[in-house]
């Protein structure tokens, strides 16, 4: 009897509480810190909610509310993702969905139910139309932008040199592997070198001789790898063990992550990954994460990652949602805020190196701005090489040219459209 | 007391034979009916409706389809998540080639594609057994996905791989795609599944059923007392990858919305093992109660302590979850290895003699 009293008195608690938390921002996170992926997602979760902290702890939140950043358990699986979407969406300003699979079947309902996805770096390429995708962000840099660099540092800047070399593009086959496809394709036809897309299905992702023996028969100029989780660390292991020029190895942001080139250590020396993100643990940002947030332990994150690449892409990642809400709280006038607002906001970023400066973020991301009609930013992005011990920098910023990707993104945007109608399309945009 | 049974007295054989011989069972149909039909969508939620009613009533689905071809037909099979995979792929060519078709029909018409397949892959099981078809079903479980993966013409040569549901309408009401209500979604998927279960009970207590139940139990004795085994397995493969096929497409069109290849791989096929293993062999109420078990209850555990205030991050949520459920199924395979259908039907003997135990 006690105990159902204790339990009633419970349930009317939180039912009142919830009633009196409505003025928040309730920005939930769709993380997975459980599953096959953990490994990865852990530091990137944690560097999203340790931002989220400190602006609580330091400035009681944005524009005076407190954020609620909540996590809701995926496991990267998708029936999870969208069992969290539907149970988050009620009071939620945005949806941050982590996999391309919930990606893939949110980004319909997001229409329906007006809430802007958020996907820094990650999700479908053409979602940088923002008249067709007009709920859905991709900022700072799409997987088109970052397959160009890659091209653009192997081809040292001028893509005519490119004419003749044989690339290898090692990929996970599934739609986040498949998804710069388009563009190499494009690129191989126009200058002129020899494209040889090499998939490494979901379950062999941990046993890849029989992709690397092909490698070695195939002997390309270059490999790109496009891979996620247990993938990137048996590539780069293989590599390593078919003593392929780590030199001339480039992977994709999310297959720069230091535990997997600290496993290979000195052997890996000479391996890149681009990357639209860069730690900088001298930043003004990190000592104040170590003080406010750390120091008092209201965090997750263990001493080790601190200056990982990931936890410090995760700090960016809530930047630009925290940016994303301070502006549209500016053009409401407003501190509570509707999605409505908030997808306004994230259109109307505008990162610039003052304002990265002022954040004490100055270096973590290039300087990019947002649009109606362009909602991922285009910021361009760094080589980062492993120098046997960390990433460090190794190119000047690099651009991709928008001129090839904006007609790509147009064309796979309006095949979309057309494949999903009736799909509602802003044409006020222009563009 | 509320099961008694005295006073109800069968004068014909018919009677005896009937659907619902006691009629206390009858009445408790009744009521859940009423609750599936009318009360839990008047009351149900958003939330409800995709993490709970729907996806239930769909794993019910595949569950009796894979029960029919293991628990009544006895052939063991491990490509449950290829043969929905072939109906979700069957459907989505079918609306896509010609939008004006009524989503329904196409629904059921795709369980034909997933039935063909099935009886291809089930001719081994006319000189294999056991363990070896299984085997023989789980080549056609990495054979399907592979294709779904390689077949570019399957998912309209998207660039991404993978099938979109587009908006589909019926008699004016969109019953399909991302702008579809989850109530009509809910109401599809419930008539459909009600009348697959019929056909299910029907089909399993008449002339075909038994002839499963005797090529399950001893299929030299089945075949000496004049059973065609070749046409009462086929007829098995035929029919559970039928019901498998539309529980595929419902799965992709009524619930998911999207579905790529390796959704339809090896861990799903498990899962619609583990429900009809769960739930009772042999049984058309297990496979409900086998996808509340396994569905329903870990998504119940994740809300509950929100519901109480209590501080646990999700991510602890989830691990205790994985622990709960999987404790529950050992607990109940404990105490009672032949499934929760027949505990139920356990506890229904019970109360039909209670209070006077023998």
């Amino acid at each position: 009897m006690k105990l159902w009293k204790k339990l009633a008195a419970a349930t009317a608690l939180t039912v009142v509480g919830t009633g009196a938390m409505a003025a928040e921002l309730y920005t939930p996170n769709l993380a997975y810190r459980t599953g096959p992926f953990a490994a990865l997602g852990i530091p990137l979760m944690n560097g999203q909610a340790d931002y989220m902290t400190l602006l609580n702890e330091r400035d009681g939140g944005i524009g005076g509310l407190p954020v609620n950043f909540e996590e809701c358990e995926t496991g990267y699986s998708t029936e999870k993702g969208v069992e969290c979407y539907e149970k988050t969406k009620g009071g939620a300003l945005v949806t941050q969905p982590w996999s391309t699979g919930i990606t893939l079947q949110v980004l319909p309902k997001t229409n329906v139910d007006q809430i802007p996805i958020l996907a820094p770096g990650y999700g479908f390429s053409p979602m940088s139309e923002g008249g067709t995708f007009q709920w859905a962000y991709n900022p700072p840099a799409s997987y088109w932008d970052g397959a160009y660099m890659i091209l653009s540092d192997i081809a040292g800047g001028d893509m005519a040199n490119l004419k003749g070399k044989k690339i290898a593009f090692l990929h996970l086959d599934h739609p986040f592997g498949k998804e710069p496809l388009p563009l190499l394709e494009q690129m191989a036809a126009e200058h002129g070198f020899e494209l040889v897309p090499i998939p490494v299905g979901l379950k062999e992702m941990q046993n890849q001789s029989a992709q690397w023996l092909q490698v070695r028969r195939e002997r390309p100029d270059n490999v790109i790898m496009w891979g996620w989780g247990a993938m990137n660390s048996a590539a780069i292991a293989e590599a390593v063990k078919t003593k392929y020029p780590m030199d001339q190895f480039y992977g994709v942001w999310w297959a720069g992550h230091d535990p997997d080139l600290a496993a290979v250590g000195a052997e890996g020396k000479g391996y890149k990954s681009i990357s639209w993100s860069m730690p900088q643990p001298d930043s003004a940002l990190m000592a104040e994460i170590k003080e406010k947030v750390i120091a008092s332990g209201k965090t997750q994150t263990t001493e080790d990652q601190l200056n990982s690449v990931f936890y410090q892409r995760g700090l960016v990642m809530s930047m630009i949602l925290a940016e994303g809400i301070k502006a549209a709280q500016a053009h409401t006038g407003n501190a509570e805020i509707t999605p409505a607002d908030l997808r306004w906001g994230l259109e109307n970023l505008d990162i610039t190196e003052e304002k990265l400066a002022e954040l004490g973020m100055a270096g973590m991301v290039p300087p990019f701005a947002t649009s109606c009609d362009n909602h991922t930013g285009h910021s361009g992005g760094w080589i980062l090489e492993w120098d046997g011990e960390k990433f460090v920098q190794a190119s000047d910023l690099l651009q991709a040219d928008q001129s090839v990707i904006e007609a790509l993104a147009e064309a796979k945007a309006a095949e979309y459209a057309e494949a999903n109608a009736p799909w509602p399309v802003n044409d006020s945009c222009g563009g | 007391m509320l099961y008694r049974t005295s006073g109800q007295f069968k004068t014909s054989y018919t009677a005896d034979m009937a659907l619902f011989p006691v009629r206390q069972d009858a009445i408790l149909l009744a009521i859940i009916l009423a609750f599936a039909w009318v009360i839990l969508p008047l009351t149900a939620s958003e939330f409800a409706f995709q993490t709970l009613l729907i996806p239930i009533l769909i794993y019910s689905l595949t569950a009796m389809g894979l029960n029919i071809l293991t628990g009544y037909a006895g052939q063991l099979s491990l490509g449950t998540a290829a043969f929905m995979g072939v109906g979700a792929y069957a459907c989505y060519k079918l609306v896509t080639i010609m939008p004006w078709m009524n989503p329904v029909v196409a629904i059921l018409m795709s369980g034909f594609f997933s039935a063909g397949v099935g009886v291809m892959f089930g001719i081994p099981s006319l000189r294999i057994k056991g363990f070896y078809l299984a085997i023989a079903t789980l080549a056609a479980q990495f054979f399907l996905v592979w294709l779904f993966e390689k077949w570019a013409w399957l998912y309209n040569y998207n660039a991404s791989g993978a099938i979109q549901v587009p908006n589909l309408d019926m008699f004016g009401v969109t019953v399909a795609g991302p702008t579809a209500d989850s109530m009509t979604q809910y109401y599809v998927v419930l008539a459909i599944v009600s009348l697959m279960t019929m056909l299910c009970i029907n089909l399993t207590r008449g002339t075909l059923g038994r002839t499963w139940k005797a090529t399950r139990d001893m299929d030299i004795a089945a075949e000496l007392i004049g059973i065609n085994l070749m046409k009462s397995k086929l007829t098995a493969f035929a029919i559970s990858s039928y019901i498998i096929g539309v529980s595929g497409a419902l799965f992709v069109f009524m619930w998911r919305g999207a579905a790529e290849p390796n959704l339809f791989d090896i861990p799903l096929s498990f899962r619609i093992l583990f429900i009809a293993i769960i739930g009772g062999l042999g049984s058309i109420l297990g496979n409900y109660l086998g996808a509340i078990l396994i569905v329903g209850l870990p998504v119940i555990l994740n809300t509950l302590p929100q519901t109480f205030g209590l501080p646990i991050s999700s991510a602890t949520v989830e691990h205790l979850n994985i622990m709960i459920v999987g404790s529950l199924i050992i607990f109940f395979l404990i105490i009672e290895p032949h499934g929760l259908a027949r505990l139920w039907a356990l506890i229904r003997e019970k109360l039909m003699i209670w209070p006077f135990p023998h």
